[in-house]
Parts: structure tokens; sequence; C-alpha cells
């Protein structure tokens, strides 16, 4: 069990490392942060706060989980960011660019950096053949061959390159970042790493790809207070870092994922609290033509306009246990009240409270305790305020209703344009989400499909070194995402089936990936014909890797010590096998989805044989990683895995739970 | 000229005279007479009048005006017989273009030629174009008060509005009519008329607390009314509604739906629109309280401030052009190399710190404690105190991160005290330290320090050194007080004008002062024209904003009762209380129509809700046409290309009469 432990902590770190190499190599914008920070990580974790300052062996597997998909997510993304990177200067012979980078690094990680192009050129052999038999490939791909550039301009452009990148590293090197555990409503935690640029809207678009829910707009990020019984949504574009560092060590603040329809009501319905009849709270329906007219008008002018709203609140009195009822007025430079004697002109009203540097929370169950007349409190205190104090202002409602009323009317007299801004935001998210919701299932093909085309169109145009290596790379990470995906989920309940019969969960995976790629032929999108690509690929991959995983075929060894050079000539003496395994899987399984046209019948097999290079390679890269570590070297045999890597930390969870359990 | 002459020198055929009078005559002389048949057009006569005067000018901008009919004669090609001129008519051959002294929305008079002939919507956007007022529309005509009303309030502020007239009389380029549009080059041409331009874009900074005092301020809802009752109509021309030759005029945003505001091409317009807020809220036209009291204050000293300097010739949103161009050349550089990055580093690790000795007092529940001398070190966003310079190496006895504290200035020059009131955030809540500075020029800098820090910033921003100015010259307004006590006009000046007379009795310029200041941190740093439109939107954000007040009787009612008409909205309001008593959305408006007999206004909204009321305060035409024009103006298109739809407009505000 201690094993497992330091397996998982040293595997992390090493994966840590590996990244860190990994990014100064490409010597891209990444968003991990250098190897110095990773031990500010730790200083988080410990540091922090109370509940996420467990040390990382102490995170629950799920946690880890979460993390780590966190973490592949991060690869993907700086890897995607390298072939940008890497288009702009794609004329670079492959040669030069694995100099260059080489040179950025130290020597002791040359051999793992100089890993990464080699291999690349490795499977740029594999890859190249197939494109030219298949003519579908050709005709969608846009080939504009870019204008081949003269040597200085190359210069200079590589200059201006390295500079920007440099720049940017130098910001993220000062990025600070959290893990925040985040509570979902089935009472599980996810955690993920949160940066200090990441405002809430970010964070949930990271939760919607990771609890695959609907992405309304309503999901929103809660923050609780158990101590002073309050709690808010974060607004979307509130910086999440800055409001968790309000917290104190030993706070019990929760953050929650979950749905509020109080958040947006004011945009759906806008007549309640706009046209809203004094004292009536009906839900008086308005045309959708008369609403986005009302919103224009209140929120689009040159000011926005607050909801007028005034009425008879109870106000904790300073320090005392009884609420006294006043009459309060919402404006929008703060809340007055009408002073006892005069009248409620505005000449004639007090300021209760101005809204700069205040948070507006619900106070629950305050009829318990503060013996409040009801349970419909609104309290207003200083973000960095945690504990009881004089200078929280605690007002209750009559009604349901009211309260709504005046928090709602508070966060547009506070935020003005900027909730608006955000609700349409969320709307746009949640529509993208629906719009996808029959292809979820095939979302990281999608993706990768798109990603391939690129690809594909500049090894049109000539830069294929390069980008060839990113297909397999990609779709790589892509399964152990899925795989990684998968696990959280059955971890938490969500689904009920488990790894134990692992070819049949992903037989499952194939069922439920094949169905799409018929609607994409049939849309005849130019991108189609590569689409179809990733699930068969994706199930090619899955079969192969339960062969994989058990017996890590000890051949392998020798490529390890290898230098670079040798590597080119591995990939294809692996080649010849697996493209029957492949293409036998891939028989199997590709006939259920609809019989394609002729032409289309012809490109999976290309595809499936683009595809096979990637199997052996995993089984080379398990294989390596572990060699290194039982003898004891760190991150440098990682090679160009990152992935096998993932699945090697995927295998030592397993472990870990298997003995745990 | 027509018809044949008997021996008695009668005519006997179908000509008859036509007599016109003609100004350049001169006032005295007899009108001419002239011999027409019904079937001349109105062009022939004109050529006949043309003729007969025998002055050689250029005539192309006069026209016949009707006096009985109040009527133009403006289509050359009718015949005397379809005009229905008879010989008694008496005409006019007058120029379509008369001067007017028209007093802006800052209350400057200025002269300038309006069209007395073509309908007052037209004159509008005729003098709009001249002053470089985009979207005229939302402008109009009222009269000037009566004249006793003037003597009996405003006598002494007359004085100064003529003085002031005198630059606003120079305008000669304005009598070409010629359609400038975009930059003003018109006034470019002398020397006098880019005076004028500069009263038209900034701000007048020479205001005094007795304008204010002097203008009449309305009390209650029935006097805020009346104002209403003095616009123009629209649809008809300035000569058909009896106005004179030079007659005062006053110009003003009518319509609160203002539309399209563009600092680049609005300069005058928002200058303008600034100013009629700033009247709004120092005369109380629209209700504010204390606390917005204090930031339109504060927003008023900036922005004058800052007019003192300006330049009007510089076009308005220079200032974003100047982000945009440090930000393109802070890119360049960026992107050019590794030599920024050092200075990057070296500005990042040059954060200027303050160090010195302050006395600190930190007040407790049962403490006896005063001020203590501490050696603090201003830090960062940090405060940290310490007993001695000499331990300052050490543990500091307490630190304070200022971020999101509150500061509150406690300043009293005569008894020489500098205190800086900190409102520290903490989880346990807010502390409250004070800051005691020796003199001013400490007292600045920390200060301005301690802001910066409540919003999160260090020292070294770049609008550092201007906070210190600012709150030396804020002090050198407190420090005037004392040095005269003996002039209570120049204690005044400080910042006494600055607010309505409300709380200029209500608070002693020693107490006002300190509370614009605070207020003033937060707009400091604005430039001027954010500064006008933070003006205008926090006038916008008053509940009483954008409501024109009629003095109505509602149908089947008894009492007078208010009207309130918005650009979005009906109010029906009580006159004593002053309470709403129902809202009517113009959304929910089905049709409106007028019973120009028993002068009524009904309205039938959504749901069979039907309203009914009589102006009593105004014309009804007037109640109309402020209805019609705010469902007029809310079809106006983001699209800018598109011109106005003027036939709609007279449609929806005209009535019968512009028919």
């Amino acid at each position: 069990m201690e094993q497992t432990c330091d397996d998982i902590d040293e595997m992390f770190s090493n994966l840590l490392g590996e990244m860190d190499l990994l990014t100064q190599s490409l010597g891209v914008e990444t968003v991990q942060p250098p190897s110095p920070k990773e031990s500010n990580k730790e200083y988080n974790f410990t540091v922090g706060f109370k509940d996420l300052n467990e040390s990382l062996s102490a995170l629950e597997d799920n946690d880890l989980d979460a993390l780590m998909a966190d973490l592949v997510a991060d690869l993907t993304e700086a890897e995607q960011k390298t072939l940008q990177a890497q288009k702009t200067s794609s004329h670079y012979p492959q040669s030069e660019v694995t100099q260059s980078s080489a040179g950025v690094c130290a020597a002791s990680s040359y051999g793992y950096k100089s890993n990464v192009p080699v291999t690349t050129t490795g499977r740029f052999e594999d890859d190249l053949p197939p494109p030219p038999p298949d003519p579908a490939f050709d005709l969608p791909l846009p080939p504009p061959p870019p204008e081949p550039l003269t040597q200085e301009e190359l210069e200079t452009q590589a200059k201006a390159d390295k500079i920007k990148l440099a720049l940017e590293k130098l910001k993220e090197a000062k990025i600070k970042k959290l893990v925040v555990k985040v509570h979902m409503n089935d009472n599980s935690t996810k955690s993920l790493m949160v940066d200090e640029r990441q405002v809430a809207r970010d964070v949930l678009d990271n939760l919607f790809e990771k609890t695959h829910c609907d992405c309304n707009v309503d999901w929103c990020l809660y923050e609780i207070y158990p101590e002073l019984q309050i709690e808010r949504f974060f607004e979307d574009h509130e910086n999440v870092i800055e409001i968790l560092s309000d917290w104190t060590r030993d706070s019990e603040n929760k953050v929650l994922f979950l749905e509020k329809n109080e958040k947006y009501a004011v945009f759906k319905n806008p007549q309640n609290f706009y046209v809203a009849n004094k004292g009536k709270n009906e839900g008086k329906e308005m045309n959708e033509k008369n609403k986005e007219f009302l919103l224009e008008e209140s929120f689009c002018g040159t000011s926005v306009i607050v909801p007028e709203l005034e009425g008879a609140l109870y106000l904790k009195e300073d320090g005392k246990k009884s609420w006294k009822r006043r009459y309060f007025l919402l404006r929008a430079s703060g809340i007055y009240y009408v002073p006892k004697g005069k009248t409620k002109t505005s000449r004639d009203l007090a300021c209760f409270i101005q809204f700069e540097n205040l948070n507006i929370y619900y106070g629950t169950q305050y009829k318990l305790k503060y013996k409040a007349p009801t349970d419909y409190c609104f309290v207003l205190k200083h973000p960095q305020i945690q504990k009881e104090s004089q200078y929280i202002k605690y007002l209750c409602c009559d009604d349901q209703w009211t309260l709504q009323q005046w928090v709602t009317g508070i966060r547009i007299a506070k935020y003005g344009k900027t909730l608006y801004d955000n609700y349409k935001r969320a709307v746009q998210r949640a529509s993208l989400a629906s719009g996808w919701a029959n292809l979820a299932t095939v979302k990281p093909a999608v993706t990768a499909g798109s990603s391939l085309t690129d690809i594909t169109g500049t090894v049109q145009a000539n830069g294929q070194i390069l980008q060839s290596i990113l297909p397999a790379s990609l779709e790589a990470q892509k399964h152990t995402e899925m795989t990684k995906d998968k696990k959280p989920n059955d971890v938490n309940g969500c689904r009920s089936v488990q790894p134990t019969s692992q070819p049949q969960t992903y037989q499952n995976k194939r069922a439920s990936i094949k169905p799409p790629p018929p609607q994409r032929r049939s849309s005849a999108v130019s991108s189609t014909p590569l689409l179809p690509v990733q699930p068969k690929h994706g199930s090619a991959v899955f079969t192969s890797d339960p062969v994989t995983f058990p017996p890590p075929p000890p051949e392998m060894a020798e490529d390890l010590p290898p230098p670079p050079p040798d590597f080119c000539e591995d990939p294809p003496d692996f080649v010849p096998p697996p493209p029957p395994t492949c293409s036998s899987s891939s028989e199997d399984l590709l006939p259920p989805p609809p019989p394609p046209p002729a032409s289309v019948s012809n490109k999976p097999l290309p595809v499936t044989k683009k595809v096979v290079p990637l199997p052996p390679k995993r089984q080379v890269n398990t294989e390596r990683t572990e060699e290194p570590k039982s003898m004891g070297l760190p991150p440098s045999g990682g090679g160009s895995g990152q992935p096998d890597l993932m699945s090697d930390l995927m295998k030592a969870l397993q472990k870990k739970r298997g003995n745990t359990s | 000229m027509a018809g044949l002459k008997t021996a008695s020198g009668d005519y006997i055929d179908a000509s008859w005279e036509l007599s016109v009078a003609v100004e350049e005559l001169g006032p005295e002389a007899e009108p001419l007479t002239l011999r027409v048949t019904g079937d001349v057009h109105i062009g022939g006569i004109m050529l006949q009048i043309v003729d007969k005067i025998k002055v050689k000018q250029n005539w192309s901008d006069h026209a016949l005006w009707w006096e009985q009919k109040k009527l133009w004669l403006l289509k050359t090609n009718w015949t005397v017989d379809k005009y229905g001129l008879q010989a008694d008519a008496r005409l006019r051959y007058t120029p379509q273009h008369k001067p007017v002294r028209l007093q802006l929305p800052n209350r400057r008079m200025i002269r300038v030629h309006a069209s007395f002939s073509e309908p007052v919507f037209r004159a509008v956007a005729g003098i709009c174009r001249v002053l470089s007022i985009r979207h005229a529309e939302e402008l109009s005509l009222l009269r000037a008060p009566e004249e006793k009303d003037k003597k009996k309030r405003k006598g002494p502020a007359l004085g100064t509005e003529d003085e002031f007239d005198l630059s606003g009389v120079v305008l000669p380029a304005s009598a070409e009519q010629q359609p400038f549009r975009g930059m003003p080059a018109h006034f470019s041409d002398s020397p006098a008329t880019e005076a004028c331009y500069r009263m038209l874009s900034v701000s007048w900074t020479g205001l005094t607390p007795e304008h204010v005092l002097k203008m009449p301020r309305p009390s209650n809802l029935v006097e805020k009314a009346q104002i209403n009752s003095r616009w123009l109509s629209s649809s008809r021309s300035l000569m058909q509604q009896d106005v004179r030759e030079n007659e005062q005029l006053w110009l003003r945003f009518k319509y609160y739906s203002f539309f399209d505001l563009e600092p680049k091409y609005d300069a005058v317009r928002i200058t303008q629109l600034y100013e009629q807020a700033r009247w709004a809220v120092l005369l109380e036209e629209t209700e504010s309280t204390e606390e917005e009291m204090m930031v339109f204050a504060a927003l008023q000293y900036h922005i004058n401030k800052l007019s003192l300097s300006a330049d009007p010739t510089e076009p308005a949103g220079e200032q974003g052009m100047d982000d945009l161009d440090s930000a393109l050349s802070n890119l360049q550089v960026k992107l050019e190399g590794g030599t920024s990055t050092s200075d990057m580093l070296e500005n990042l690790t040059a954060i200027p710190e303050l160090n010195d000795y302050l006395r600190i007092f930190r007040p407790r529940k049962l403490t006896l404690k005063g001020y203590k001398q501490h050696w603090v070190v201003f830090k960062e966003t940090s405060i940290s105190y310490y007993k001695s310079r000499e331990e300052a190496l050490g543990e500091p006895v307490q630190q304070l991160n200022l971020k999101g504290c509150e500061v509150v200035p406690d300043v009293n020059i005569s008894g020489q005290k500098f205190c800086i009131r900190l409102l520290v955030p903490s989880p346990e809540g807010m502390s409250e330290v004070y800051l005691r500075c020796e003199d001013e020029q400490q007292y600045a800098r920390w200060m301005a320090g301690c802001r910066l820090a409540a919003k999160g910033r260090t020292m070294a921003d770049s609008t550092y050194q201007s906070e210190v100015q600012n709150i030396l010259s804020f002090l050198q307004l407190q420090r005037a007080s004392p040095d005269a006590p003996a002039a209570p006009d120049a204690e005044a000046m400080g910042t006494q004008w600055l607010v309505s007379p409300r709380y200029q009795k209500k608070f002693k310029p020693k107490q006002l002062t300190p509370r614009i200041l605070e207020a003033h941190q937060n707009v400091a740093q604005l430039s001027l024209t954010e500064a006008k439109m933070r003006f205008i939107q926090a006038w916008q954000s008053l509940p009483d904003f954008g409501i024109s007040y009629f003095v109505v009787r509602f149908k089947g009612s008894r009492k007078d009762e208010i009207l309130g008409i918005a650009n979005n909205r009906l109010i029906r309001i009580d006159l004593a209380v002053g309470d709403v008593v129902k809202t009517w959305r113009y959304s929910n408006m089905r049709q409106w129509n007028v019973n120009w007999d028993i002068r009524q206004v009904a309205i039938e909204f959504d749901e069979h809700i039907n309203v009914a009321f009589s102006s009593v305060s105004a014309g009804c035409n007037i109640v109309h046409e402020y209805i019609g024009g705010y469902i007029f103006l809310s079809t106006r298109s983001t699209d800018k290309g598109r011109g106005l739809d003027e036939e709609l407009f007279y449609k929806l505000t005209g009535g019968h009469e512009a028919l």
C-alpha cells in the first residue's frame, strides 16, 4: 500500500517534471508552471485550505484521477499550442527544430527531448504513405501551400517567436495555481486545478467537460460559509482564486457545483423584475420579443437601469438580537432607508450601504441562528470578512420573492452590464452544448477529427514532418483521457460498469462511438471524410490496449537505451504486426456502422493503417517508462509517451485500488 | 401688368392688387403693391417684387409669408388661386432664416440663424448641424420664461448671461447655413468662432454659488411641470408659432433617450448633455441623495479642473487613441526583445516604498491609549509598523494589507490634523486604524499610496504622482477657508457651488470638502470625456431621471394629478405625495388618440386598459408630441447609415395640425 502510494507520488512528480521538460523542449507556452512551481503547488496543498491542504498522497483516488485528467488536458493543450506554433514556423526542417529545442534544455534531459522529434520522424514515415493512395483525403484538404519564406524571414520569424515565448513564459512563471475541491450535488467531489487567471466561467466550462452535464445557464459555482450560514453563487466574471484567497486557512467554506435558477432569472423573465406590479409577485408572461426589448432597454443603454425596488425589510441591529423593520430603497448608488419621520424623497434618504467592496449572500436558517422573523435573509459583507462581525449586515425579507428581488436588484446595481454579458456567454455555452448533445459520445472524435484535418492539410503543404506526430500523440492522449474520464465516473458510482471486465467496457464504448460516423458522412462537410477516423482509431487502440496492459513485452527493453537515431528505426519494425490486429479489429468493429459507399469503405483502411503505429508504440513506451523507474532514473525514460506514463499511472492507481479493496 | 385699364383707371379684367411688405425697405415703408391675377404663380410674384424693390442683394432666402393664415407660400409653382390668396391678404416678403438668441444647455447664449419656415424639427436639425451636435431629434426648442418671471427671480443672473452673450454672439459661419458634417471645420474660420467652439465643447469653469442660487429651482412636481408647457411644436415652423426675430429661445435635450453617445464625434453633444445634467442635478430638477450629490460634486470638480487646461481643438477620444498607441508601442517593444523584459523586471522589483515615523491610533473599546509613534513602512500594498526604525528588520508590530480596504481622509487644516482613517478588512471583520501625518506633503504621499493599495495597486502605478497632486490641490482648496475667513464668498468658491443649494446650506465648506474629496478618489483618474460620460451615466441612474412632468386630470378623476412621461413608460403620480400610482409601458400600448376638441389624450393598452386624461399644465399637443416622440425615437435603428424617417415623426407627433 505504502509502496503504491509512493509510486503514485513519484509518478506524479515525474509527470510534472516531464511536462515541464516537454514544455521547455517544445519551446511553447504552456499552462504548466516550471518545476519550481511544483513545490509551490504543494505549498498550496498543505497550507492553502483545510479541504485542499491534504497532500497529494492523501487525496482520494478520484481526486487524483480528476487531477490527472486536468494535467492531461494541459498536456493536450500544450501540444495543440505546439502544433500551432509549429505551424507558424512550419518550414523548419525537422532537424533544426530538434536542435533548437535541444539547445534550450539542459543536458540531462536531452535524451528525452530529442526523443520527441525523433519519434516524430518514425511516425511520419509510417503515416505518410497512407494519404497518397486515398483520394478522398486529398480532395477535402484545402492545400494552399504557404509561400516559401526566405532564410532571413525564417530567422526573424523564429526570433520573434522565441521572444514571444520567452515573454509568455515569464508571465507563466508567476501564475499561481490552486487545486480546488468542488462538491457535486451527488455528494461526490472533484478536484481541479484553477489558475489565477481563471474566472468562474472558465472553471464552469471545465466542470462541464468533466461532468457531462447539460451545461445550461443555471449551473454555477456556489460558495458556502458553514460558520456564518451564508452562501452565494460566484458571478461568472469573478476571479475564482481571488475569492478563495479570502478564505482563512482553517476555513470550512466549500465550493459547490450546482444549478441555481436564481442566477439568471432576471434575464429569463425580466418582466418579473422590471415590470412587476407593486406587491405582486405573479410570474406574468411576456413574449420573447418584448423581453428582449426590455433587456436591451435595461442593460444596453448608456447606463444600466436598476429595477425599482423599495419596501420594508428587517434589519438586524448591530450586535443585538433584535430585528428592526425599516423602509429600504434600492438605487444604483446603494441601499437607502427612510429615516424616522422623513419622507422617501431622494433628499431625505439616508444611505444604508454602498456596494463597493461588498458581496451579497443568502443567509440560511437565520430564524434559528439569529431569531430572524423569516428565513428569507440576505447578508452584505466585505468578501474578506470570514467571521461574525459588526461589519456584516443582515437583512430579512417577508417572503421568498422579495428576497429574490432584492438579491437580484443588488447584483444588478453592483455588477451592471457585466451580469448581462455573463448571461449571454452562458447562453452561448449552453447552446453549444445542446448542439453537441446528440454528438456527445463522439465529442473527442470531433476535436481529433478537426485537428486531423489541419494536420493533414499541412502535411500536404509540406510541413508534414512535424505535424504528423500530432495525430498520434493527440489521440493517444485522448484515449488516456477517455479512460480517465471513465474511471472517476466509475468511482463516483455514476456509471455502474466497473473496469473489471475491461474489454467489455471498451466494447460498449465502441458501440456508443459508432453511430455518429454515418451522420457525418451524409452531411458531407469538407472534413467529413476524416472524421470516421477517430472512432475507429480509438476502438482500435482500445482493443489493443488491454492486450498491452497485462504483460509489458520485455523485448522492447533494448529500445530504451538507444539514443534518438535508433528510434527512428524502431517503429518500422513494429509496423507489420499491428496492422493485422487493427484491421481485424476494425473489420470486426466497423461493420456495424452503416454500410458506407465504396469510396467511403475505401477510406477506413488507410485510416486504420495510419493508426497502426500507435499500439506498438504504446507497448514500447509502457515498457520504457517502467524500466527507468525500476532503475531509479527519473523522468528521462518517458520518451514520447506522456500518455503512456498516464496509463501507467492508471495502472498504478488500479493496483492501489486493488490493494485497498 | 395684367388686365386692361379703363379710362377711369380701373381694371376690367380679373386682376387685383396684392400688397406685400418688404422689411428691407425699412419699417416705415409702404407695402409694395403688385397687380396680379389668380393664375400667377408665387415664383412670378416674387420676381415682380424683386424687380420693384430695385435693391441689389441676394434674395434667394426670401419667401412670402401670409400673416393672417400664418402660412409660408413656399411652393413657388402654385398659383395665387391655389393658395386662395385674396386682395385682403397681408403678405410679407421676408427671409426664411432669421437670427434667434439661443440659450444652450450650458446656460450660455448664442446667436444663430434658424429656419423660420421649416418645421421646428428641421430648424433644430439645422441649428444642431451648426453646433455639431448629432442626433438633433433628441433636442428641441422652448420659449424662454416670461419676462416678469425673470425679473422676479433671475434678475441678477441675467447680467451674467449678457456678459457671456458677447462671446456667444459670434457665429458668423452659422449665417451661411452650410451643412458641415463631421469635424466642425466651420469653427476654425476665425478666433471668434474658435472661442465659440470652446464654449460649446468645454464646460464652463467660472461658475459661482450665486449662479446656482439665483437660478429658478422647481420645488415641487407642479413647478417641474411648468417648463414643459413651453416646448414649441416640432411640426410647425417658428414663424407659425409667433417666434420673432432675435427672440430668446432655449435649446435643450427634450427626449431623454440618448442614442449612440460616441466621444469621438460627440464632443459638443456630450458636453452639452453633461451641462444639462449638471444643471438638472444642481437645481434639483432630478433629485439625488446626499451620497449621489457628493459623487456629482466630485465629478464636476474633476471636470472643471481638466477643463481649465482642455484644448477643445483636440478631438475627444484622443485619450483612447493615445492608449491604443501606447499599447501598440508597448507591444512592439515587447516583441522586439529582451531588453524590455529586463526593464520590466527592474520595474517590477523597483516598487517605491514609503518609510516614515507616523503616529498610529487603533481605536478599541475601553482603551485609553492615544496616538503612538511608530516606524511605518509602506511596501507594495501593505503597511507594516515597528516600534522604531531600528527594529524594522525584525517582526513588525503589525502588518496590514490594504487591498480592499476603505480609506477615509480625516483632515482639519486649521487644526493641522492630517489623518488617514483606514478600515482594513480581515477575516474577523474590519479593523480601524488611524495614521496621523505631520504635514500636507507627507499626508498626500501616504494617502495616495493607501488609495492605490486599496485598489490593489502599488505606488509603482503610473497614477501615483497625479494622485499625490490631486490630494495636494484639494488640500489647497480647504486651506483657502482659514486664510480668508472674512470673505465668505471666497470660501464658498471652494466647493460650495458643486452641490445644490440644499446641500450648500446643510454642510459647512469644511465638512463638504472632505466628503467631495472622498468621492473624488474614485473618479480622479478619469479623462475629461470619461468624467462627463460618468456624470451622464450617474444622472441616468437616478430614479427620477428622464421623467417629464405634466399636470393632468384623468378622466373620471376630480383632482389634478401628475403624469410623468419617460422614454419607456407613462407614470401616474399623486400630486400631493409624489408617490407613483401606476405605470404603463409603451411596449404594452396599442394606440393612442387625441380628441382635439375636448383636448383629451386617450390611450389604449394591452388587456383593454384604457386611460384618458386632459392636460392642465401644458397644451395637450405637447403631451401628445412627447409620447409620440419617444415612440419615434425607439424606432431608431443602430444602423448609422440610415437617416431618420421624418415623415414618421410628424405622423407620430403632429396630430391633425400637421396635416
